[in-house]
């Protein structure tokens, strides 16, 4: 008995290291990724995409969304970096699962991706509305396009639209241009105005609107033309990424699209190289930036000062590395900008890049004194959000350090010096005069 | 009634001019510093008007050295003067001490501020 629990103790003291196995400051990529879907057959019918998640090394999870024994945490510890919802029409999550824990789950920093579909369920609808997206109210209405659906469209209905509105941004969809149209079928969403943290991916064509494809049209459709996204995305301010879609069969297995009214027929869509990509960049391999502190001095001294006088030379530097997915890479950008504030930026300058990701720049302190901040704010879209700061007071100069004998100010000098020779020579004067 | 104003300043100059030569030397001696230090005064404001107030630090300090080394002599004038009935008991070696020392302290501060 002494043997087995001797050797069950260390068993476990050489999988501890292993268990550690979790997105953290210095590795930021997810790992273990918690897929919820109302049909296992979708493990199939989306294979690609999901084996290509785990060529990437990610630990994917599959669970029916209603099992009974679903938890993402236990003991208070999260035991997932990543969750996709593939379950549209699920009423309730099983489990200790419902859209508060998720909002939770968000709230942590970590990443999720959620798929709507035409029969998205209430719950579904819930946990977009938290994160700025809603979607269309009637719950039978489709997209549909009449100028942009894919030829194939067997129904004819025109449900089965080609997109190609995709956001210009490298760092969320990759550098390689996506060069076919991405299909897709599905409902409407619209994105929440008073919103600034969530945007559209894929949107609709102008000509798009969002109706019941089965039946007549009653009333002027509420979702029309490039207000309705497709696929849009939201980066809190914890830089927990979100993806929602309004189709399951975006991330499905399809091949083969051509675009009504244009000549390219391409034999695979763009769908594949679209949900890659934006995998990619929904579970930090991609776009993630980190910055050293903030460092300054004045020119020609290595050493911190504690305080500034005002019109002394500085020079400040910061470091900002970016995630390429197995390696921090030094970033490279012309748009990182300090600020020398106190209750208003009296500096502001754009730094330069070198190659090693230290970005630098030299200013003047100004004529004013208080206590200032260096402050580094950066939001580019796609980027995580670089928020720093530091403090540091600026005094006036002391008695001594004023500026002496200046060259305008002789004649004043030469004026009270004659004054106080006359003030001698007539006081010998009027003392011996005769 | 034009002839007899020009006639009446004519008059009042020389009246003035003949009682000024019947002070006693000393205070023609004091008038002499005061306004030697007034016109240095003078010329110092004509130069802060051309040029501009930048060390107005250093210009105050020289306008004030002149005004007030002029203005103590000014009251050296009074105190020495025997027709004064008011400091008819003060000595005149007195008032000069008081002078002498006033104009140090004077000048200590002029020093100082000019910067």
């Amino acid at each position: 008995m002494m043997n087995l629990s001797r050797s069950v103790a260390l068993i476990s003291l050489f999988l501890l290291p292993l268990l550690s196995f979790s997105f953290s400051v210095d590795n930021p990529t997810d790992r273990r990724v918690l897929v919820l879907l109302d049909d296992l057959s979708l493990k199939s019918s989306h294979s690609i995409f999901f084996n290509n998640l785990k060529s990437r090394g990610f630990d994917l999870d599959f669970k029916l969304a209603d099992d009974s024994k679903l938890a993402l945490q236990r003991y208070g510890q999260y035991l997932f970096d990543g969750l996709i919802i593939f379950a549209p029409s699920t009423e309730r999550l099983g489990g200790s699962l419902d859209s508060k824990s998720i909002a939770d789950f968000v709230d942590s920093g970590r990443d999720l991706i959620l798929s709507a579909d035409t029969s998205a369920s209430d719950l579904i609808r819930g946990i977009a509305t938290e994160c700025g997206v809603d979607f269309d109210e009637d719950s039978s209405a489709m997209v549909i396009d009449h100028t942009s659906f894919s030829v194939s469209d067997v129904d004819g209905d025109h449900t089965l639209i080609a997109a190609d509105d995709l956001v210009k941004s490298d760092v969320i969809l990759g550098k390689a241009k996506i060069e076919a149209p991405v299909l897709f079928r599905g409902v409407a969403h619209s994105l929440n105005p008073t919103n600034n943290l969530v945007f559209k991916v894929l949107s609709a064509s102008p000509s798009a609107y969002s109706a019941n494809p089965s039946s007549k049209l009653s009333s002027p459709p509420q979702l029309t033309g490039s207000a309705i996204s497709l696929v849009s995305v939201m980066q809190a301010r914890n830089n927990a990424r979100v993806v929602i879609s309004g189709s399951l069969q975006l991330f499905s297995d399809r091949s083969g699209v051509q675009k009504a009214g244009s000549q390219n027929q391409y034999e695979k869509s763009g769908n594949e190289q679209f949900v890659t990509e934006l995998s990619k960049w929904v579970f930090h391999e991609r776009g993630h930036l980190k910055a050293g502190s903030l460092v300054h001095h004045r020119v020609g001294e290595t050493d911190e000062p504690a305080i500034y006088r005002i019109k002394d030379d500085l020079e400040f530097s910061v470091e900002i590395y970016e995630w390429s997915g197995k390696s921090w890479e030094p970033y490279v950008a012309n748009d990182v900008q300090v600020q020398f504030y106190m209750m208003s930026p009296y500096v502001l300058k754009t730094l330069s890049a070198d190659k090693k990701g230290l970005f630098h720049t030299s200013f003047k302190v100004p004529d004013v004194y208080g206590v200032f901040q260096f402050k580094v704010e950066y939001e580019k879209l796609g980027y995580t959000t670089l928020s720093l700061s530091k403090q540091i007071p600026v005094r006036p100069y002391r008695h001594n350090e004023y500026e002496r004998f200046i060259p305008t100010a002789y004649p004043y000098y030469g004026a009270c010096f004659t004054t106080m020779a006359g003030f001698f020579v007539f006081s010998f004067v009027y003392l011996y005069h005769k | 009634m034009v002839k007899s104003t020009t006639k009446d300043a004519q008059d009042l100059f020389h009246s003035l001019r003949s009682a000024y030569v019947a002070t006693p030397t000393n205070l023609k001696i004091i008038d002499l510093y005061v306004c030697f230090a007034v016109f240095t005064a003078l010329i110092q404001v004509a130069y802060m008007a051309l040029v501009g107030s930048f060390p107005f630090n250093s210009f105050l300090s020289g306008v004030l050295s002149c005004i007030g080394t002029a203005v103590l002599a000014v009251c050296l004038r009074i105190q020495v003067n025997k027709e004064n009935k008011e400091f008819k008991d003060l000595a005149p070696e007195r008032a000069f001490a008081d002078f002498v020392l006033c104009n140090l302290v004077l000048h200590l501060v002029i020093i100082n501020f000019l910067g």
